[in-house]
């Protein structure tokens, strides 16, 4: 009875690491595409890292300097193991913890606490085991060959108890770098859960799983590399090293593979201590949640209390406008999914702002500056990054069968509904960065050069935003999704295309900037651009094949009759 | 008056609704009724607007919806069978965004809301999310946003599912009000006793196909049955109840 309930549990709980809800049953929406998405993208990195094992295997290097060498690489990949299991721990941050719907479905059943707590520690372990091995099995492959002490033949090296060694560090370190990464966001959770009142934590819980969110990514991006003796043995390095675990996981690795450096020793120490501490704190928060929040859960359903204070109501254009801003804006405010998808790709821009700005920013007016060229570019990648996560946050839906209301309330034409759906975009992404840009710029230089920038940032934001939303004839978050058509990874290749050509735009645009003609024929250029990407997105909204579309995929265009349904035809055929 | 003219919905080529004419009239309460499946739910989707029928015709005071479909949909007030709402949002910025989307005035709005939600008793709970709403709660939502603009047609799908029994008899009182004031009221429910106790007339469906279309004092007169419950029983209901029940409480007992 309870083995046969553990199996139904632990299915059940590990298909629920996926949210369901993103895929409409009726739009197809796959669940296994998405899955094979997110597998492929792994896969893709993890081929990465093998090549670059390769590269390693023909050098002639002495086996000293070669390990030493493929320090940096093998830090690359566990903190790339690290990162992609802090995202995936993140993104499964309400799937790891019964919720209410869970204990009012299970309670009433005789299965005992043990039974759903062994179900979902096994759902999430298996789910953590398949991203650290979809990461990383290529390369594990590849890997411990390379480290392994050179042999003279491939029999010698079959053979050689140090490849299997080095094979067994290798996956004891990924693993334990993934168990700490993920332990250490359940633990935080868990703490929280037990420490404060549930409506607080269910608060606190939004925020700290967005700041769990930014900090993987910073780390990730901002990490320095030190990955060389000299800098692992520097004094002035040991603080930051201590805070680093990518490289605390680089020196366990070392010591299994019984290649350690004296540098890394502390950095080994370290690692065994913070999985030791990880495991235990949530172990006992994970223990202690399923032992004692079950009935909190019952008595304090998963709601936040009202707000009574703050009441956000600016009309924004019609009324038609203020009910589609304002359902957008409170949409992304309150749905955790939504912000974290968004917080992804503002976490990637603040990155890449943040590595940009590390040498400072230019107070004067020598606005060619190499400082103030980078600090321009940074003002273009967040918005660019805020305008596409936005627009891509509109199209993943929520609550998809409340939309009705909006299918009986059509009151007006579809490009009365495209428009709102516009201004949503030009509230929520375009007038933000522009109005903290602005801020910025006023606070730092001259308010005539300020304003000259901020107005070529201005027609550059409306022009993007026009742009990314030509063939989107949607009401934000009310349209079915099909993950195979997010074609995230041609957005990732415009995105890389783009960069260098907007870093040229940028450099040209800062001479400018003490150049009056020339910075007119760029507001010239940039204003006809801008003009005429609204017109075309206008132009498309009011056409006749504009509807407001609430199915990603449109009906068929065939109605099919079903009459080969099951097999067997209605009308059976004359025998002659 | 709502009319519908030999209207069809096929799914795959399965006539979920099937040559259904019938029509409703202003000041009457009409009761559509049928077994789970019947093509109930799937009138209604029809009747709003939201789903397109395979074949025939729907008129609302002599015109066909479809030739102006957003004329008619600013005076109709639908109460859908599902409660399903944003849950996001509190019950006050939902029905707000509702009198937006309807284009209603901000003042008429605001007092509307107002006055629905004091009459409903969800003024003390307007703030909270909608996610917290009892199913009684949502099903009042969902019924101030069907009255909200004061429609001249009100489709209501198994209004008084989750309501509590003071609920049930002020929604009661207040479609026949309605009804009174010259509305024209459709009313799909399964609770027989309330169809008999507000309709003037009753529509069965069974099999996507009318089986009945009449007042119910005609209805009882000319099979020569005391109630609706037993009129519907020989229309819609193929199975014998008290033999199922018996095996049901037999199999469970095995």
């Amino acid at each position: 009875m309870t083995k046969l309930q553990f199996r139904v549990l632990y299915r059940e709980f590990l298909f629920r690491m996926v949210d369901l809800e993103l895929l409409s049953s009726s739009a197809q929406g796959d669940l296994g595409k998405l899955l094979g998405q997110v597998a492929a993208l792994l896969i893709f990195v993890s081929l990465g890292f093998t090549l670059a094992a390769f590269s390693f295997g023909d050098s002639r290097m002495a086996r000293a300097d070669l390990l030493i060498g493929a320090w940096s690489l093998e830090h690359s990949l566990l903190a790339m193991t690290m990162l992609v299991v802090g995202i995936f721990a993140v993104l499964s941050w309400d799937s790891t913890f019964l919720d209410q719907r869970d204990v009012l479905v299970l309670a009433p059943l005789p299965v005992r606490p043990r039974t759903l707590f062994l179900a979902k520690v096994a759902a999430s372990a298996t789910a953590l085991s398949l991203t650290v091995v979809a990461l990383d099995a290529f390369p594990s492959l590849a890997w411990p060959p390379v480290l392994a002490p050179a042999s003279s033949s491939l029999l010698n090296l079959i053979l050689s108890p140090a490849l299997y060694r080095s094979f067994a560090a290798y996956w004891i370190t990924t693993l334990s770098a993934g168990a700490f990464i993920f332990c250490s966001v359940l633990g935080v959770q868990g703490l929280a859960a037990q420490l404060l009142p549930r409506h607080r934590f269910l608060r606190l819980s939004a925020f700290l799983q967005t700041a769990a969110f930014c900090l993987f990514l910073s780390v990730y991006f901002l990490e320095p590399s030190l990955a060389t003796p000299k800098s692992l043995a520097a004094p002035e390095n040991q603080r930051l090293l201590a805070w680093l675990p990518a490289y605390w996981f680089l020196g366990l690795f070392q010591e299994l593979n019984g290649s350690m450096h004296p540098a890394m020793i502390p950095l080994a120490r370290r690692a065994w201590t913070g999985l030791a501490i990880a495991v235990f704190v949530t172990c006992t928060a994970y223990l202690l949640s399923y032992f004692r929040t079950l009935r909190k859960i019952i008595e304090e359903p998963d709601i936040l209390p009202s707000s009574r204070g703050l009441k956000w109501s600016p009309r924004c254009g019609n009324a038609l406008q203020t009910a589609i801003v304002q359902f957008t804006v409170r949409t992304l405010l309150r749905s955790r999914q939504h912000r974290v998808t968004l917080a992804f790709y503002l976490g990637i821009g603040f990155a890449i702002v943040i590595f940009l700005l590390r040498g400072g920013v230019a107070r004067g007016e020598q606005f060619a500056s190499h400082e103030n060229t980078r600090l321009l570019f940074s003002s273009f990648v967040i918005l660019c990054v805020w305008i596409v996560g936005t627009r891509i946050v509109f199209s993943i839906p929520l609550a998809l069968r409340a939309n009705w209301i909006f299918r009986i309330t059509q009151i007006r034409s579809a490009p009365e509904y495209l428009s709102a759906s516009r201004r949503a975009l030009f509230v929520l992404a375009v007038a933000p960065v522009w109005l903290a840009s602005a801020t910025f710029f006023l606070s730092i230089w001259p308010w005539q050069a300020a304003m000259e920038h901020l107005m070529i940032l201005g027609l550059w934001g409306m022009a993007g935003a026009y742009v990314s939303l030509i063939g989107f004839q949607k009401i934000p978050f009310t349209c079915s999704y099909l993950p195979g058509k997010s074609y995230f990874h041609i957005g990732l290749l415009v995105a890389m295309v783009l960069m260098p050509l907007l870093g040229k735009g940028v450099e040209f645009e800062s001479r400018a900037l003490s150049d009056p003609v020339c910075y007119s024929k760029i507001l010239i250029v940039l204003a006809i651009a801008a003009i005429a990407v609204r017109w075309r997105s206008i132009a498309l909204a009011k056409s006749d094949e504009a509807i407001v579309q609430f199915e990603e995929l449109p009906p068929p265009a065939i109605l099919s009759l079903g009459l080969h349904r099951d097999g067997v035809l209605p009308i059976k055929p004359h025998s002659t | 008056m709502l009319e519908l003219r030999k209207v069809c919905k096929h799914f795959s080529g399965i006539a979920a609704v099937d040559n259904v004419s019938f029509s409703a009239r202003a000041g009457e309460i009409t009761g559509y009724l049928g077994p789970n499946g019947s093509g109930k739910s799937t009138t209604m989707k029809m009747i709003t607007g939201v789903m397109e029928m395979t074949s025939g015709e729907i008129l609302f005071r002599g015109e066909r919806i479809e030739r102006d479909l957003i004329a008619y949909k600013r005076r109709m007030g639908y109460v859908p069978e599902e409660p399903h709402l944003y849950a996001h949002l509190s019950g006050l910025e939902y029905l707000v965004m509702v009198g937006q989307l309807r284009n209603l005035s901000r003042d008429t709005t605001a007092d509307r809301i107002d006055g629905l939600l004091r009459l409903l008793s969800l003024h003390d709970d307007r703030h909270a999310p909608i996610s917290a709403y009892s199913k009684g709660m949502r099903q009042k939502v969902l019924l101030s946003a069907a009255l909200l603009h004061n429609p001249d047609l009100l489709l209501l799908d198994e209004p008084f599912s989750g309501l509590d029994v003071a609920s049930s008899m002020v929604l009661r009182s207040l479609i026949q009000e309605l009804a009174a004031r010259g509305k024209v009221v459709l009313f799909s429910s399964h609770e027989l006793e309330t169809v008999e106790r507000v309709c003037s007339r009753v529509v069965i469906l069974h099999h996507g196909k009318i089986v009945a279309d009449d007042s119910i004092e005609r209805l009882r007169t000319l099979m020569a049955l005391p109630t609706l419950e037993s009129i519907f029983s020989q229309l819609a209901v193929e199975q014998d109840t008290t033999a199922i029940s018996r095996e049901i409480a037999d199999l469970i007992q095995a």
